[in-house]
């Protein structure tokens, strides 16, 4: 309906813009959901304004929009977790109010939480029934339960049984469950609040496929996500929230994900990751021989020299986490020997390396990274106080001057300085976990999953920091999940699978499809010939692997 | 870039926080003005007097548990502990006594000290090294010191040499320019504590490994070394108030310190304390031993409760207190 | 404890052993006495162990076909767990005991008897007094009374006097109940009656708030010599001179050492021996070395101690 207008180098006119959305176009079906004029204000702050959009049954609407552009708030207002200060909602021509999330979920409307919401001890089914359990006379009825579980879990595709205990199972399948819990009564609405955030690879693939399949089920769809190039692959329009106002709104083909990003942001950007530098030559700084980590990681052997960044691909699962947080002591682990600019490591635990000069960023920031009830200043110097202060006394002024350099050289955005970490969004809590290492000088730094769940702003201010670092002549090693990320930052990739590392990629080689087949498939990526060697030597000792997750 | 969720604590963010860490004090200072109107007598320079003396062995217990508490442990055996310590420095005193004199006071003194942080070690092995949840360990090591002191003594009492008494007797009767010396040992004590849990490293360490154990690790905090080191400090603590309450009975008995862990656990939560650790307040610790020293006193001045029922009215108080800081929130 | 016990597992075994032997006449000759008390508290409860394993070790020296099982108990749960190990393995021919309470202890106490045991109790008396053969215990009554008694006539039959009492149970009340009721026809006034739970240190704590609270007081009573020592610590450091008489009760060694010296606030006591126990284990033993079985009740009275009169109750190496 509109012109090609991209082809001009312009940006495509929205489908709809704000206020002017039709409620009956011509062709499609009435909305499942229609919000006019929605928004919600906290006494004089508002955090959202003015959103009209409906989602159609059969259809997979994507909300983008960086961190704290309102996408959660939006969520909450469709789903009945928060209500609305302004605005109404519709279903169909009919105005609906729903006072709670239970309201929502009888008018066939649900949201599938981000964060895992599971009792880990019960099993699969006990979550899902819990707190609706189905009865026989007093006792509840577990086979009824069992048996209705079983077929939502196959409805989506899930691998677990209904009598699987939440707690053992891997994060994807735990996802998957709640996804079921949502799933259980037949609905018209489902909202997923970035759903793939801790997911990889085909685990990911999966996910999609559960959504197209409720999308063939004439389900209206809500979908959040960081992923761009997810929702090109899987939405049918857009629509963009900037600072809790709605930009517009899409069909999906107008946009390439480049377009998305610059709506997202509210200006043009430049390129999201930083110019290659090439592989390094000088001398190793870690090397690490033969290690092998208790439930992760098989005789892993590598080096990492100053002045690249080592990227470590794989699927979730395939023990790269693991054996690093062996290497660090963090895991019971054998093997070695170990070596760290030249001289071997008297142990390992992270007091150890971090003498040495090497830290490790966790990728679970918030229960391993920051202390989230903590001021920011505590956090900061946490990790550095043996090595900022000589004697066993704090200097609070010298943590505020700490803290006040670590907001600026980081960027980290924060309304006061005696905020709790908590506070801080996704992206500024990894900004100021990638400041709190920082403080003990280090040479290496290992960063897991460096921009896990946060936006694209902070990403590409990450990605900035890194590349200076390793310019000013240290060593990085990035863990990712993502792609994109992996192939666009690394000079030298390694990737594991099964434990093992199975892959050494490097220049021209290092491109999503040889990580993929390298992370999945037995053969050896087309590697260089040290690679092949390696996959050689593993493949020799390792027999079969568990496969990749 | 502004990012809406670092905005959204409302603007009155600050004053609110300071409001909660007044909490204890506003109902230490109302617990008094209730006192006051209640019976003249309690604010006679006598009386205050003594219920901030009777307070000091619980508050200074309370300084070392608030060290274990804010690290996310628990202590259970510190009353049982402080019975066990007296009865052991009373029979080293006694025997000491004939050949050093007066002098076997220090002795005595740097024993209990001893004896105490060891006691306090072994808990913290076996609640760190031993992976095992320090209220069952504490649980076990309470019912041990509560038996060796009841075995130590027969069942009866372990006096002190008479020739002890009158030497000794100033560290819980006398004064130093009239304030009680055990006033001036607790704020020794409480001083020495703040500093530790809020100017110190270790202190740092402390409250960041009560607030996720994780996360320490992670940051190369040694869990373990930081748990155990809060099991020593109540040791000591015990240890200290070990020291000034045996002059004033002169025994120990297997009664001694009975159920006095949980006044030490009550006084350091009323004082702000999170019980799961990762919030220390040491000051409000010192405020929640006065407030229950003070409304048992309040008890007995007021002609209003029945003696049957002062149990109750304690409890109801306390747990009045606890809505408070709540509702403060 | 240790030594009950080691004595208790060599006693199983040999009770073993002399199974094995057929018709053993030695095991026919061996006399046993159980002893089930309260393990050892606090004071009292001290006294009753110390005086039990004194009487256990003076008949076993003397008569070498009496066996004298002593087992404490912490709580009235444990002692009915004790009972039924006591008289499981072998046969009892006494049971001498203390029980921690009145109405739990019978019912155990009677299958016991059933068995053709003889009982004997001991200071708490059972619901049903048909259980028990023979009865020993002080008069708590009798307590409060004689000290209310002496108290009002030596302040000259009026004043002030506050009372200290120890833990809601049936001894308390008594002793409380044969005081009050003697001072209701004195003019002699009850400022205050408070737990302190037989505790030095609350007795310390709450003498220095009855000092806060009443500016005038003649006389103190506090109902047990522990507590009784708190109180004097406190009326110590006030520096009050207007109270002439602080007094316990129960015969505490300490206490009874200051009324042979004669001490002006605490000149009397009253008894309310631990040794009680150590009587009626004899009372018992004398039965199986040719006396007839003693029956019945025995009531000891409580006298009170008096400078002249202490030293018959000076046990110096008693812990009470």
């Amino acid at each position: 309906m509109t012109l090609r207008a991209d082809l001009q180098g312009l940006t495509p006119a929205p489908l709809s813009a704000a206020r002017a959305a039709a409620p009956a176009e011509p062709g499609a079906p009435p909305p499942a959901l229609r919000a006019e004029g929605i928004g919600k204000s906290y006494g004089a702050i508002t955090v959202l304004s003015d959103v009209t959009l409906d989602i159609r049954p059969g259809e997979v609407h994507a909300i983008i929009g960086e961190n704290g552009a309102g996408k959660s708030t939006l969520m909450k207002l469709l789903s009945g977790h928060v209500l609305p200060t302004e605005g109404r909602l519709l279903q169909g021509v009919r105005e609906v109010a729903f006072p709670d999330a239970a309201a929502a979920e009888r008018a066939g409307v649900v949201l599938v939480h981000q964060e895992i919401l599971l009792a880990a001890d019960l099993t699969v089914a006990e979550n899902l029934f819990l707190g609706r359990e189905l009865t026989r006379g007093v006792s509840v009825d577990d086979r009824a339960m069992n048996r209705r579980t079983a077929e939502v879990l196959a409805s989506i595709g899930a691998k677990c049984g209904p009598r699987d205990r939440v707690g053992s199972l891997p994060l994807a399948q735990r996802q998957l469950v709640q996804i079921a819990r949502a799933l259980l009564e037949p609905r018209r609405v489902v909202i997923f609040d970035e759903p793939t955030a801790v997911l990889a690879g085909d685990e990911v693939t999966a996910l999609l496929d559960v959504v197209r399949g409720l999308r063939a089920r004439g389900v209206a769809v809500l979908y959040i996500s960081h992923r761009l190039d997810e929702v090109e692959a899987l939405a049918d329009r857009i629509t963009v929230l900037r600072d809790g106002r709605m930009i517009g709104t899409w069909e999906t083909a107008q946009l390439s994900q480049r377009d998305m990003a610059e709506k997202m942001v509210g200006r043009a950007l430049g390129h999201l990751y930083p110019a290659k530098r090439g592989a390094a030559s000088a001398a190793p700084l870690l090397e690490i021989e033969e290690i092998s980590v208790d439930h992760g990681a098989v005789l892993a052997s590598l080096v990492v020299r100053p002045g690249e960044v080592l990227g470590i691909g794989g699927m979730i699962g395939s023990g790269r986490t693991e054996l690093f947080e062996g290497l660090l002591g963090l895991r019971p682990a054998q093997g070695g020997p170990i070596r760290f600019d030249g001289r071997a490591l008297p142990r390992r635990s992270v007091s150890a390396w971090q003498a040495a000069g090497l830290v490790y960023l966790t990728e679970d920031r918030k229960d391993r990274g920051l202390l989230l009830e903590e001021p920011l200043a505590a956090n900061l110097t946490l990790q550095a106080l043996d090595h900022l202060n000589p004697g066993p006394v704090l200097a609070p002024r010298r943590e505020a001057e700490w803290l006040a350099k670590a907001i600026e050289e980081y960027d980290i955005r924060v309304r006061s300085p005696l905020l709790r970490a908590g506070q801080l969004s996704g992206g500024n809590q990894q900004k100021l976990l990638l400041a709190k290492v920082m403080l003990t000088d280090p040479r290496v730094i290992i960063i897991d999953e460096p921009t896990r769940g946060i936006d694209i702003g902070n990403k590409s201010q990450i990605y900035g920091f890194i590349d200076r670092l390793v310019r000013a002549g240290k060593a990085v090693v990035v863990i990712s999940s993502e792609l994109p990320e992996l192939v666009g930052l690394s000079d030298r990739v390694l990737v594991m699978r099964a434990g093992r590392l199975v892959a050494e990629l490097s220049g021209d080689e290092i491109t999503e499809k040889s990580v993929i087949y390298a992370a999945t498939s037995g053969a050896a990526a087309r590697g260089g010939a040290a690679a092949q060697a390696r996959e050689n030597h593993t493949a020799a000792q390792a027999g079969t692997g568990q496969g990749a997750v | 870039m502004t990012t809406v969720s670092d905005i959204a604590p409302p603007a009155g963010g600050l004053s609110r926080i300071r409001w909660m860490d007044m909490a204890p004090f506003i109902a230490l200072a109302l617990v008094i003005v209730l006192g006051a109107l209640l019976n003249p007598n309690f604010l006679s320079a006598t009386n205050i007097a003594n219920v901030v003396t009777r307070s000091a062995f619980i508050a200074i217990i309370a300084v070392g548990a608030t060290f274990v508490i804010s690290s996310g442990c628990l202590d259970l055996s510190v009353g049982s502990m402080m019975a066990f310590v007296t009865g052991l420095m009373i029979l080293t005193m006694n025997k000491l006594a004939p050949t050093l004199g007066s002098n076997a006071i220090f002795v005595g003194a740097g024993l209990g000290l001893i004896v105490g942080a060891l006691c306090g070690l072994v808990n913290g092995l076996i609640v760190t090294l031993g992976r095992i949840e320090p209220f069952i360990v504490t649980l076990g090591t309470m019912g041990i010191f509560r038996a060796l002191i009841t075995w130590m003594s027969n069942g009866g009492s372990i006096p002190m040499e008479r020739s002890l008494r009158e030497p000794y007797r100033p560290v819980y009767f006398g004064d130093l320019f009239g304030v009680p010396i055990p006033v001036v040992i607790t704020a020794l004590v409480v001083l020495a504590g703040a500093f530790i849990l809020y100017r110190t490293k270790y202190g740092r360490r402390c409250i960041a490994v009560g607030s996720n154990a994780e996360v320490a690790r992670f940051s190369g905090v040694s869990v373990t070394r930081i748990r155990t080191l809060t099991f020593v400090i109540q040791g000591l603590c015990v240890g200290i108030a070990a020291i000034c309450y045996i002059p004033r009975l002169g025994a120990a008995t297997p009664t001694t310190g009975q159920l006095w862990e949980l006044q030490v656990i009550t006084a350091v939560v009323i004082g702000g304390t999170a019980l799961r650790g990762g919030k220390a307040r040491i000051w409000g610790t010192i405020a929640g031993a006065l407030i229950l020293e003070i409304i048992a006193n309040l008890m007995v001045l007021s002609n209003m409760v029945s003696e049957y029922l002062v149990a109750a009215v304690q409890g109801v108080i306390i747990i009045l207190a606890m809505l408070a800081h709540r509702f403060i929130r | 404890m240790t030594k009950t016990l080691r004595r208790t597992v060599s006693l199983l075994s040999a009770a073993s052993l002399l199974a094995l032997a057929v018709g053993s006449a030695q095991a026919q000759d061996k006399r046993i006495i159980a002893v089930s008390i309260p393990a050892a508290t606090h004071g009292w409860t001290g006294g009753v162990v110390y005086h039990a394993e004194q009487a256990e070790k003076e008949i076993e020296a003397a008569f070498p076909h009496i066996d004298i099982v002593v087992k404490t108990s912490p709580s009235a749960t444990a002692q009915v767990s004790a009972l039924e190990d006591l008289s499981a393995g072998q046969k009892l021919d006494a049971l001498v005991i203390l029980p921690f309470t009145s109405e739990e202890l019978t019912g155990p106490v009677e299958q016991v008897k059933a068995k053709g045991t003889f009982i004997a109790v001991v200071d708490r008396g059972l619901t049903d007094p048909a259980v028990q053969d023979l009865y020993v215990a002080g008069d708590n009554i009798a307590v409060g009374a004689n000290t209310a008694k002496w108290m009002a006539e030596k302040l000259g039959g009026e004043g002030k006097v506050v009372v200290l009492r120890g833990i809601p149970t049936v001894i308390d009340d008594e002793r409380i109940q044969g005081f009050t009721e003697v001072m209701k026809d004195t003019k002699v006034e009850i400022l205050d009656i408070q737990y302190a739970n037989w505790n030095q240190d609350e007795a310390f704590k709450l003498m220095q708030d009855y000092l806060a609270k009443y500016p005038h007081i003649d006389a103190v009573w506090a109902n047990d010599d522990d507590m009784l020592l708190g109180v004097l610590e406190a009326v110590k450091q006030s520096g009050r001179s207007e109270i002439k008489y602080a007094l316990g009760g129960n015969g505490m060694k300490d206490v009874v050492k200051m009324v042979m010296e004669e001490n002006a606030m605490t000149p009397i006591s009253t008894p309310y021996p631990p040794s009680m126990i150590k009587s009626a284990i004899y009372m018992v033993a004398g039965q199986f070395n040719g006396q007839a079985p003693m029956r019945g009740s025995f009531k000891l009275d409580a006298p009170l101690i008096t400078p002249q009169n202490a030293e018959q109750f000076w046990y110096p190496d008693s812990p009470f």
